[in-house]
């Protein structure tokens, strides 16, 4: 093809090289912003590794790996102990680096977290994917996106200033409340039963999620009222003191069960919406051959759709996991923040990122505590991103499996 | 019948997950429902009960709660005391009063008693005696009021020139004397702040009687109250304008009294401003690195590997991106920046420290995972067609992008985009690493060059709330406001995420329409 005219072929020219231009300007800023934001692991890693090579300037003595975790002999104690007590007020104290209680802390708020949100998000994921009616769950479903949004700060707020208070006043109604919501829930279940048919089509199933919380405000009003007798029968009228006595457990206000109450209600929406994603994902024909079958819906649930499912829910409950072992507001507002290592649920706790968020400020830059505190973010890092690619493995096979069943993509 | 009825239907089970569904918007009901009533309610004129003790005492204040007595016993009153927000911190040293409602023999709401909202010393709740000027008075007993009504307005009027004065003619004044000396401007300066002088004494000429419920009088200087009212009298119209007002006074002024009192002007601007600049920073960058993923990029493994990892990103706790921020942004860089450029002011540091700056690009850095997942699956959406028959007509593939790929992807990148603001308008953790400040006394934007200024400090609505309800002196005081703050927040974030989401739906019915591969 010959040139009609040479500014053509100049025009021609000048676009192929801006072409060439941008894409290799796309390329490397693409793969710039890549490396900055894989960075931060390469980052923390070289900040870490001083901390086991050399010796640091600050405190004189070498950090071994294993003074971190094992227990340590200090002064004023019988017995070995695991202390984090990075802070000194005097020179003859020594600062006390055990990075266990930190991690205890870490993973009993994520446990308890769990505790709660995984038994309500997969509930709420199973009703919502197999009972509720499409409507509703086209309204339900960004509503607990919303939820999710919820800034920690906010959460943690009122867990820390409104609900521990409140529960250390109330303890047997919060305790009243626990035992009492999931039998009600099933009375509702059993009286829906008993109900005229008439009646029954105005309260279908698929949307009970809806019609059930008139019925929930109704038990917590029973349960709160219910309180007092419980106490004064069961536990001679002072549920603490009880506690106490028999049990040996001591109460603080802001406790395990608080953290994991908020920081199950902040990770419960996550949870939610990956789970819901994997059960409704599950190809129509799998359940629709259980049921032709004669088998209800529940059946056909626990038999074929969550056994087809359950690596999209094992990765939803992942994925929780690593939210709420990074979770920092929460635990920080809602835990009292006392390094303890305690099996009681009524203690609090330090987690390694509360540690972070109020000690990194004021240690010094490239000291042992500043190093160490990026030990524990290296951590978080680490357990994160490995817990979040194992999830996304799972989902992709997941995937690969629903389109071999010849289900929707 | 019952078993016979629970096998033959779908059994108890579908209940439970039914009850978890309305347990969980219960419980994000009763958040919110609790956010925005003690919110919101806290502006509310709230009635001033005047009580009257057994013992013969008198105490004025607004009932705030109750509770049972620790180790009573008993129903109805007995055991139960109630909390009053008496105010007077000059008078009593404390502004709470706890009393048992067995020891209160009457309780009134009389018309009289006033709540005054003072510069000093927080609130003042009892009755107006008299106003008074040089000395003699100028209303007493029932025109007391309308004259402190009248006064209190033209105070506002007197403070704002005098603030007029001191922006508009002292500041430049002084900033020439700064310069070098200028016989002219400081002779302005002097009969400036001669004005300046007599504005103060003319504001300063008045003074309150007032006296407490139990009969204690009190000289108050008429310049150091805010705003007065009597709520007992207020129809609910005027309730109403009251509430509406204070509602605009907390969104357009400054915090006072460690925070326990004012607004929170400075934090609105600078969570506004933080994620401005983070938007600005994140979006070219985010968008740049979607397409070289998705357009750019060879679609092999490690491409593959790559997208997982940034996915991943988006999972890793908010507090290792401040970790991150605090060592590369403010010691590394910063401390460069400062090693450079700033060497004067050594060493108290000037980019070396927490700011404007650093917190964007920290927040910008955590928002760009969920940028790029956005707008990649907006790229991912459109066909191939399209593509395909933009080149086949010719054009490069920059133009491609241009011209038919990135229009189209455009409502993906502007969800992206508001995900993003809405993390970043809610993380607070990062920020406690990267340059929030309790109380910054300038705000980041201002007159001087450069006008805007990274290396400030600035004041955050969600640390804001951290730190008044956790570090604040008087918790019980600074409550409402933070439930206020709380709100302000969840709202903003709130109204971000719809926008999300309904752009997302917008994006979904429009690419619904063409035709998919």
């Amino acid at each position: 093809m010959s040139d009609p005219s040479p500014s053509l072929h100049l025009r021609q020219r000048l676009r192929r090289g801006r072409d060439h231009l941008a894409t290799a300007l796309i390329t490397a800023g693409g793969i710039g912003v890549i490396a900055a934001l894989l960075a931060i692991g390469v980052f923390l890693v070289v900040e870490v590794v001083p901390l086991f090579w050399s010796t640091p300037t600050d405190t004189g003595h070498e950090v071994s790996w294993r003074a971190l975790w094992l227990p340590q002999s200090y002064e004023g104690y019988d017995a070995p102990q695991h202390r984090w007590q990075p802070t000194v007020t005097s020179a003859e104290e020594r600062p006390q680096y055990g990075m266990t209680p930190l991690v205890w802390g870490t993973l009993k708020a994520a446990a308890w977290a769990l505790v709660i949100a995984v038994p309500l998000a997969l509930g709420a994921a199973i009703h919502s994917a197999m009972f509720m009616s499409r409507r509703l769950r086209s309204r339900i479903k960004p509503t607990l996106e919303l939820m999710e949004a919820l800034p920690g700060v906010v959460i943690g707020f009122i867990a820390g200033l409104v609900l521990a208070p409140w529960v250390e006043r109330h303890l047997a109604g919060a305790l009243a409340l626990v035992v009492l919501l999931p039998p009600g829930v099933l009375i509702a279940g059993w009286g829906w039963t008993r109900l005229p048919v008439r009646l029954r089509r105005c309260l279908p199933l698929g949307w009970a999620g809806l019609w059930l919380v008139p019925w929930l405000l109704l038990l917590v009003a029973a349960a709160l009222g219910l309180a007092p007798w419980l106490e004064a029968g069961w536990f001679g009228g002072d549920l603490r003191g009880w506690l106490e006595l028999r049990l040996g457990l001591d109460y603080a206000s802001r406790n395990a069960m608080i953290v994991g109450l908020a920081m199950g209600f902040a990770v419960m929406p996550s949870v939610y919406a990956l789970a819901e994603d994997a059960l409704s994902g599950v190809p129509g024909s799998l359940g629709e051959g259980a049921q032709a079958m004669g088998a209800t819906r529940w059946q056909t649930l626990w038999k074929v759709v969550l056994p087809a499912a359950s690596p999209g829910v094992f990765s939803a409950v992942m994925i929780g996991a690593g939210r709420a072992v990074g979770e920092t507001m929460i635990v920080l507002m809602a835990s009292g923040n006392t390094a303890l290592m305690t099996l009681s649920p009524f203690d609090g706790m330090r987690s390694m990122a509360a540690s972070i968020a109020i000690e990194l400020p004021e240690a010094a830059f490239g000291g042992t505590h500043y190093r160490l505190l990026l030990l524990a973010a290296l951590a978080l890092f680490v357990f994160t991103f490995l817990v979040n690619t194992l999830a996304e493995v799972v989902r992709a096979r997941l995937r690969h499996r629903y389109r071999r069943l010849g289900g929707a993509p | 019948m019952m078993s016979h009825d629970l096998t033959r239907g779908e059994g108890p089970w579908p209940w439970l997950a039914a009850g978890s569904v309305a347990l969980s918007l219960l419980m994000l009901g009763a958040l919110l429902v609790l956010l925005a009533g003690r919110g919101l309610g806290h502006f509310w004129p709230a009635p001033v009960a005047l009580v009257e003790l057994e013992n013969g005492r008198w105490l004025a204040g607004e009932a705030v709660k109750e509770a049972r007595l620790p180790g009573a016993e008993g129903s109805g009153t007995r055991g139960r005391e109630r909390l009053y927000r008496t105010a007077n911190r000059d008078l009593d040293d404390g502004i709470w009063t706890w009393v048992a409602l067995e020891t209160i023999a009457d309780v009134g709401y009389p018309d009289e008693l006033v709540v005054l909202e003072r510069r000093r010393w927080g609130d003042f709740i009892g009755r107006l005696m008299a106003v008074e000027r040089d000395g003699r008075p100028l209303g007493e007993g029932k025109s007391a009021w309308t004259v402190l009504q009248a006064r209190l307005v033209e105070l506002e009027v007197l403070r704002d020139e005098q603030a007029r004065l001191r922006r508009k003619t002292i500041m430049p004044l002084a900033a020439r004397l700064a310069t070098g000396p200028d016989a002219e401007a400081s002779r302005d300066l002097a009969r400036a702040n001669a004005q300046l002088r007599e504005l103060r004494a003319e504001m300063g000429r008045d003074r309150l009687v007032l006296e407490s419920a139990d009969g204690r009088r009190l000289e108050q200087p008429l310049v150091e109250v805010v705003r007065a009212w009597r709520p007992n009298a207020m129809s609910p119209v005027e309730k109403l304008a009251a509430w509406g007002q204070g509602v605009w006074r907390f969104l357009a002024e400054g915090p006072r009294a460690a925070n326990t009192a004012g607004g929170v002007w400075p934090a609105i601007f600078g969570t506004v401003l933080m994620v401005l600049l983070m938007s600005v920073l994140v979006t070219p960058f985010g968008v740049l690195a979607a397409i070289y993923l998705n357009e750019v990029a060879h679609q092999g493994r490690f491409t593959r590997l790559v997208r997982i990892a940034v996915r991943n990103l988006a999972g890793v706790p908010s507090i290792v991106y401040g970790v991150f921020g605090l060592g590369v942004f403010v010691h590394g860089i910063g401390g460069s920046l400062d090693a450079w450029f700033f060497e004067e002011a050594l060493p108290s540091p000037t980019f070396g420290t927490g700011g404007l700056l650093w917190a964007s690009l920290t927040l910008a850095l955590l928002t760009l995972p969920v940028v790029i997942v956005a707008t990649e699956e907006g790229l991912a959406r459109i066909p191939d067609q399209q593509r395909e028959g933009a080149l086949a007509l010719g054009a490069t593939r920059l133009e491609m992008l241009t011209r038919v790929v990135l229009p189209m992807a455009t409502p993906a990148m502007l969800t992206g985009l508001i995900l993003a603001v809405a993390r970043a308008a809610g993380e607070v953790a990062p920020l406690m690493l990267v340059g929030v400040a309790k109380l910054a006394p300038q705000v980041p934007v201002d007159g001087d060059f450069p006008f805007l200024h990274l290396e400030r400090k600035f004041m955050h609505l969600g640390y804001h709330i951290f730190d008044t309800a956790f570090h604040g002196g008087d918790v019980q005081a600074a409550l409402p406001l933070v439930y206020a703050t709380a709100l302000l927040l969840v709202l903003v974030i709130l109204v971000l995420n719809l926008t999300a989401i309904f752009l997302r739906h917008h994006l979904k019915v429009r690419h619904g329409a063409l035709p998919r591969v």
